[in-house]
């Protein structure tokens, strides 16, 4: 199946590289299809946690798209409740075949970074970024620090 | 004294060679056909180590001729005397044709009309009376899809590693993609005695008329030719190669033993991994795209089926094709040569055709009949004027029969059985067109029928459990997951709607409900 084929190389490309905002990358040994592993975006408000994501591949995979979600609560226009997130880049019109997963992981994280309020999932949100930053930044914070993983090498790095 | 030995040793050799020849004992022997110019034809039994000359000498003596006076065409070209017979490409039944070159001519002579003269007499200094080249599957380097992509200058080597294969579909008997040989023969008389002026050097020289010419030993082809330009003007006075191909997998069937080529598939000579898998495999399949991208044969059955299960072929609306693009999503991309899709198992294949030919009946504005396993298309006829005067009622333009199928008659509109009056879109229940046949012949519902009926109905109403029309074209949509954003995937649709709502997708739905 070209999906297991592709994945393999991809999962061991991604951990041969060492990505610094994609971590703990967790992949069932049974079942290649479904990944998990940690964010970390670079940006406030959500530079003081790690959020916890999941990959679901498709057994058509690459010629359909994977699908993400968020295990991790996250305050932000473009994920809702349940950590659905809409990624232009994986929508099934826009989907190429030859996207690696780390191009996914960083079109996902510069989409936490900077919020796309003119295409939200989450109107009530959306709004309050566009209407009164600072206090969509207090609540996000707020927000981050009660729901959000701690991040492991934040003592070193920070 | 040396030399007397030498001449005698050699000519005992020889002499040995011919009794030899005459037993015919040959191991691993090759059994082929001649064919000459007179209309004979030798069946001979061959050793793949042989050369051109050993063949001449056989076939000499059996046609009068000398063997100096023979020359041997296959496959478009003089083979030479030292050609080794397994270094052709011949397989088990092949053709070789043997041409008597008329006393006192030679090569200088028959080249005449092609006005290469020049180029001609220097050849043919060189090569003294050894007329002849290496075989074509030799000489013939892989061919790039246009014309402008030819490869210039190989080197010995690169030429070697770059010798052509061809895969084709092979229909009878093989069924399946098989290693493929090319052939040729003339154009205007359907011999393969010619030789080609030139070896073809990319595609569009194969597969296009008139773009490699030949010369052509059949007797009857002269005759052929000017009658034909007696009849019409335009007729060219010379004569073109035509390109075709054999399956490697099965013993020639004769000359009209042919295959399709599928020139996609190519051995993977540059080493490119598959756009999907990344791999580097042997084999690999090469879109017609700008960027020439790249699957190995396992991806790309893994794509059409993907594609296959939703539906997702497209319709070339120039040719009129059912097609895949680049899986990459480049632009004029479309495999235009279908028999590629033989690559998928034969129930695919059969999928494969079967919805494009629904989808084939629906653009054209049809029907597909819906009774559950028949389904046959119907592309109702349009209505006279006169018919139309002959019944105002609309009832009768709904009413549709599916006529070589399995003679339902159905309302077009809704698509269930036949009725009178408005359709009724939420109950839609059993076939009323079984009431009504049992009120005309006046007695019960068959039991089987009815037990069919009760079947249906369990579906039906899975089906409306389960789905939702399409606002636009009213098809059963099922949503396993994902947004509610819906795309209909029925052909020639595409309309893009709200689960929520059932109507157009718009900013307000992904707004408050984009994910439900």
């Amino acid at each position: 199946m070209a999906a297991t084929r592709r994945l393999q190389k991809e999962l061991s490309d991604l951990r041969a590289s060492a990505m610094k905002n994609f971590t703990n990358i967790q992949v069932d040994e049974a079942n290649i299809l479904t990944w998990q592993g940690l964010i970390l975006p670079d940006d406030p408000p959500y530079n003081k946690g790690a959020f916890r994501i999941e990959i679901n591949f498709p057994a058509e995979y690459p010629f359909k798209p994977p699908r993400i979600n968020f295990k991790t609560k996250i305050y932000h226009p473009n994920i809702d409740e349940k950590g659905q997130v809409c990624l232009a880049i994986i929508s099934a019109e826009n989907w190429k075949p030859a996207t690696k997963t780390d191009q996914v992981i960083q079109a996902l994280i510069a989409l936490v970074n900077d919020p796309e309020p003119e295409h939200p999932l989450r109107a009530d949100l959306a709004e309050e970024f566009l209407k009164d930053r600072r206090k969509f930044f207090k609540n996000a914070e707020e927000f981050t620090k009660k729901h959000a993983e701690k991040r492991r090498e934040s003592a070193s790095a920070e | 004294m040396s030399f007397l030995f030498n001449l005698l040793k050699g000519a005992f050799l020889r002499m040995l060679q011919l009794i030899w020849f005459g037993k015919r004992k040959i191991s691993n022997s090759l059994s082929i056909y001649v064919k000459t110019n007179t209309g004979n034809t030798l069946s001979i039994d061959l050793d793949p180590k042989w050369d051109i000359r050993n063949l001449k000498e056989i076939v000499g003596p059996q046609l009068g001729i000398s063997p100096e006076d023979i020359k041997i065409i296959f496959a478009g070209k003089e083979l030479h005397n030292s050609t080794i017979i397994e270094e052709c490409d011949l397989g088990q039944q092949s053709i070789l044709h043997a041409i008597k070159l008329p006393p006192g001519k030679n090569r200088l002579n028959r080249k005449k009309d092609t006005k290469n003269l020049i180029e001609e007499s220097i050849d043919e200094g060189s090569e003294a009376n050894e007329s002849g080249s290496k075989p074509l599957n030799e000489t013939l380097i892989d061919l790039p899809l246009e014309d402008s992509d030819r490869h210039e200058n190989h080197s010995e080597q690169e030429q070697q590693q770059a010798r052509a294969h061809f895969y084709v579909y092979c229909s009878l008997p093989c069924k399946s993609v098989e290693a493929g040989k090319l052939r040729v023969r003339c154009a205007t008389c359907g011999s393969g005695a010619v030789t080609v002026d030139r070896d073809p050097q990319c595609w569009p020289d194969v597969q296009q008329p008139r773009r490699i010419t030949v010369h052509c030993e059949n007797h009857d082809c002269q005759t052929l030719l000017s009658s034909l330009a007696q009849k019409d003007e335009g007729t060219p006075q010379v004569r073109y190669a035509q390109f075709y191909f054999k399956c490697a997998n099965h013993v020639s069937l004769g000359e009209k033993d042919e295959a399709v080529p599928l020139y996609l598939i190519k051995p993977n000579l540059r080493n490119v991994p598959c756009l999907a898998c990344t791999d580097t495999r042997d084999t690999v399949l090469v879109f017609p795209c700008e960027a020439g991208h790249v699957t190995c044969l396992d991806c790309f059955r893994d794509y059409c089926v993907a594609r296959l299960r939703d539906r997702q072929f497209e319709f070339d609306d120039n040719h009129g094709y059912y097609t895949l693009p680049c899986p990459a999503g480049c632009q004029n991309s479309h495999i235009s040569e279908v028999h590629h899709f033989r690559l998928l198992s034969p129930e695919q294949y059969e999928q494969y055709q079967r919805f494009g030919t629904e989808e084939y009946v629906l653009r054209a504005g049809g029907l597909l009949c819906p009774r559950p396993d028949c389904g046959m298309g119907i592309i109702p006829p349009d209505q006279t004027d006169e018919e139309r005067s002959r019944s105002p009622d609309e009832d009768d333009c709904r009413r549709i029969q599916c006529i070589g199928g399995c003679g339902y008659v159905f309302c077009r509109r809704c698509l269930q059985g036949f009725h009178v009056g408005e359709c009724d879109s939420q109950q839609p229940t059993t076939y009323s067109s079984t009431s009504a046949v049992s009120c005309l012949s006046g007695y019960a519902i068959d039991p089987l029928r009815a037990s069919e009926a009760k079947w249906d109905e369990a579906s039906k109403k899975t089906i409306q459990i389960s789905t939702k029309p399409c606002p636009k074209c009213r098809t059963p949509t099922e949503r396993d997951g994902g947004c509610m954003h819906m795309v209909c995937t029925r052909a020639g649709c595409s309309f893009q709607w709200c689960w929520v709502c059932q109507t157009e997708w718009t900013r307000d739905c992904m707004g408050s409900h984009w994910f439900g």
